[in-house]
């Protein structure tokens, strides 16, 4: 029987190890109503699919401090490993 | 009797097979253009149905209806200002949710809308079986399925999008957010009383909700205390939910996509990976991933190399065959001279260099593009590619670079901010093209050797990361990070690949093609006016006495600003030979080679650059490259003669 643990922790996606999933809690980008900076690739991040709440299992995270590849709403997405620091994550085991 | 018109427009992801839909609805009846005033690429096309000449619009490949992206507007404004019979809504069945996302936008903006459900076959593979009916009472429009590869269901879909046009489209569901959402809609729409934007009042007023900046810009200057009253409400949102209201808005719509989709697929477990599946592992593997990236691209420059020196020396040959043919036909005057030597000698140039380099280099480069292995290779280089400020995608542009400047630059759009753009279309002017490869292997590889040849690439690239981190630093602006969807690998589309090779063709032809003859015009009128002597001496000071090159060489570089592969064909002309052995040294050829290859692409490239990014910008990139030309042939010749490592 599968029994899922649910560890209240907060972490950067980039602390999962590969296989590993967690539950979208934020993103940390500078985030204002509407204002500049962050916004778009906060609000391109979302339009992706990665809205708080999200369930996102890390498939792979390439060397040399490359990108981290999520498996999220059925789909693979390839992020940035500079971005995926900035989406926390609650970790489930 | 004339047929009606009707305007359909295809809409969806990227990845989706959007334009293998296109390509199978419009066949041959279709050309590529840009929105008017913008770089984002506009494919359009006819065919006739049942009495109807129907335009088919196909729409950029986006994943939402903000304003994230010129590729975003461009849609939306397309949608709303144009106002399309239908808007063909192409979904992915194999990744339901986030295409469902991109589809209850469509419906947001009260849009006539139809869904080809697309990929069905690979979705099965996947496990996943999707309920028509019960997909079609959720969204309240019809759903068509399709394998668009195999052109199935395409007569279907025309049908039923006839079909809806005539009868009039169902109206769709409206999808509802939360209660605490909906009351400040209502609340909002009241506030906007008979104030109209172009678009639905609903949708007006979840943009605001959702902190859109055209929109709020929009109803501001209308009126700038519904604004003030969007941003109270927006932060009520913000109170309850704990989360900026935009996230919430978007939150909610993906709930109601992911509940759909739950609802109308069912999900098998499936036994055994497949194919495509253990392809991505070993080509995005952390060890194994790296050499197959550069033996395929290895591969690539091989056949390219091989098989276009072969073809272009076969096409020179051939061609240059009917010159004593023109000889008789016009004897040996002037005009001759003007006719042959200007005009069709840059035909066969334009000939020489499009068939036997650019096709295929295209042709394999779209074919590993459209299986998905371009964007395995992005998820590999954004390391490499952040060195230089950029992100993965940006590796794509970049290999079309070695083909020809032209279409890459014009490639540079892939990248998402105009930063990147301007950044990504830099960096891609210094990479040699076909054009420069023909004088690196005529003059370097064949008098010096392979490896002196691979050294110019080599400082290349190094001068490319170089340059690169410094614009990245100069340029004022964030850098956008990698987020990227990583499509399923799939059979390429052969007729896709062959119509993206031919637009590619025909954006280099119609750039470069009436630069090329009119600059062989000039050529030969300065050739026969006397005027390349003084050129020269004018020029002395940097070729002689800087970068230590005979006086003569000062022309061909002014005018390989037209050509590069001409600086060779005009070099041998003034020299009176084609053994550069006998009058350059070998210093001098690797060192002439070396400036040919930095200084400013060619007459078209600046063209390119200049529709892209403006004539200022074009003229700096231009300026800049040819002092680090200068500069780097400079120290290059000083550096080698001293250390004595080529014969001077």
């Amino acid at each position: 029987m599968l029994t899922l643990e649910v560890v209240e922790m907060e972490l950067p996606l980039t602390a999962l190890r590969e296989g590993e999933s967690g539950v979208i809690t934020s993103i940390r980008a500078g985030f204002g109503w509407g204002k500049g900076g962050g916004y778009g690739l906060q609000k391109r991040l979302m339009d992706m699919g990665l809205t708080p709440g999200t369930k996102i299992t890390v498939v792979k995270s390439a060397p040399f401090h490359g990108p981290i590849e999520i498996n999220v709403r059925g789909y693979r997405l390839a992020i940035g490993r500079g971005m995926a620091e900035k989406i926390l994550v609650e970790v489930q085991k | 009797m004339t047929e009606k018109k009707l305007k359909i427009a295809l809409a969806g992801n990227a990845n989706v097979g959007k334009s293998v839909i296109f390509n199978q609805l419009t066949g041959l009846h279709q050309h590529i253009g840009n929105w008017p005033g913008k770089t984002v690429e506009k494919a359009e096309g006819t065919l006739h149905f049942k009495g109807y000449t129907v335009d088919i619009i196909d729409l950029p490949g986006i994943y939402s209806l903000s304003t994230f992206s010129l590729e975003e507007i461009v849609s939306r404004e397309y949608i709303v200002d144009e106002k399309p019979d239908l808007v063909i809504n192409v979904v992915d069945a194999s990744a339901l949710e986030r295409n469902l996302f991109f589809t209850l936008q469509l419906l947001e903006l009260e849009t006539p809308l139809i869904i080809a459900l697309n990929q069905i076959d690979m979705a099965e593979k996947k496990g996943i079986k999707i309920d028509l009916k019960r997909l079609e009472e959720k969204l309240g429009v019809s759903v068509v399925p399709t394998i668009a590869i195999k052109g199935k269901g395409i007569y279907e879909l025309l049908e039923k999008a006839v079909e809806v046009i005539e009868k009039g489209a169902a109206k769709p569901s409206v999808i509802s957010y939360g209660e605490e959402i909906e009351e400040r809609i209502r609340r909002l729409t009241e506030a906007l009383g008979k104030i109209r934007l172009k678009y639905p009042a609903r949708w007006t007023v979840i943009k605001l909700l959702e902190g859109d900046e055209q929109v709020k810009k929009e109803i501001y200057d209308l009126s700038p205390e519904i604004l003030q009253t969007a941003e109270n409400l927006a932060r009520e949102i913000e109170e309850i939910h704990g989360h900026p209201c935009p996230t919430v808005v978007v939150s909610e719509r993906y709930e109601v996509a992911g509940k759909i989709a739950r609802e109308v697929q069912r999900i098998l477990p499936r036994i055994k990976p497949q194919l495509g599946e253990r392809l991505h592992e070993v080509t995005t593997h952390r060890v194994l991933g790296y050499p197959i990236m550069i033996l395929i691209v290895l591969g690539i420059f091989n056949v390219i190399f091989v098989f276009g020196g072969y073809m272009s020396e076969f096409l020179n040959g051939l061609l240059y065959g009917y010159e004593p043919l023109f000889e008789q036909l016009f004897g040996l005057n002037p005009l001759k001279e003007i006719i042959w030597g200007g005009i069709i000698e840059g035909v066969i140039a334009n000939i020489t260099i499009a068939l036997p380099y650019i096709i295929p280099f295209y042709l394999i480069l779209y074919i590993l593009e459209d299986s998905g292995y371009l964007a395995r290779a992005a998820f590999l280089t954004d390391t490499l590619m952040h060195k230089m400020g950029l992100h993965g995608k940006a590796f794509i542009p970049l290999m079309l670079g070695y083909g020809c400047n032209v279409p890459a630059c014009l490639g540079c759009r892939i990248m998402e901010t105009e930063r990147e753009r301007l950044l990504t279309g830099f960096v891609v002017t210094l990479i040699p093209c076909a054009a420069r490869t023909i004088v690196i292997l005529g003059l370097v590889g064949s008098f010096l050797g392979f490896y002196w040849a691979l050294t110019l690439y080599v400082i290349d690239l190094i001068i490319v990361f170089l340059l690169g981190e410094l614009a990245f630093k100069v340029l004022p602006g964030e850098p956008t990070a990698l987020i990227m969807e990583m499509p399923d690998y799939r059979l390429p589309h052969f007729k896709t690949v062959i119509k993206q090779t031919w637009f590619r063709l025909e954006e280099f032809l119609k750039i470069s093609f009436p630069l090329i003859i009119v600059s062989g015009l000039i050529i030969k009128l300065a050739e026969i006016f006397n005027l390349l002597e003084p050129i020269s001496r004018f020029l002395n000071p940097v070729t002689v006495t800087w970068l230590g090159l005979p006086e003569i060489t000062g022309v061909t570089l002014i005018f390989g600003i037209l050509r590069k592969e001409l600086t060779l064909v005009i070099l041998a002309t003034l020299l009176g030979t084609t053994n550069f052995q006998e009058v350059l040294t070998p210093l001098q050829i690797f060192v002439f080679t070396l400036v040919v290859m930095l200084y400013v692409p060619c007459v078209a490239t600046i063209a390119a650059c200049s529709k892209e990014f403006g004539r200022k910008k074009a003229a700096m990139i231009s300026l800049l490259e040819i002092i680090l030309a200068i500069s780097v042939g400079g120290l290059a010749y000083r550096i080698l003669a001293t250390l004595n490592l080529l014969e001077h």
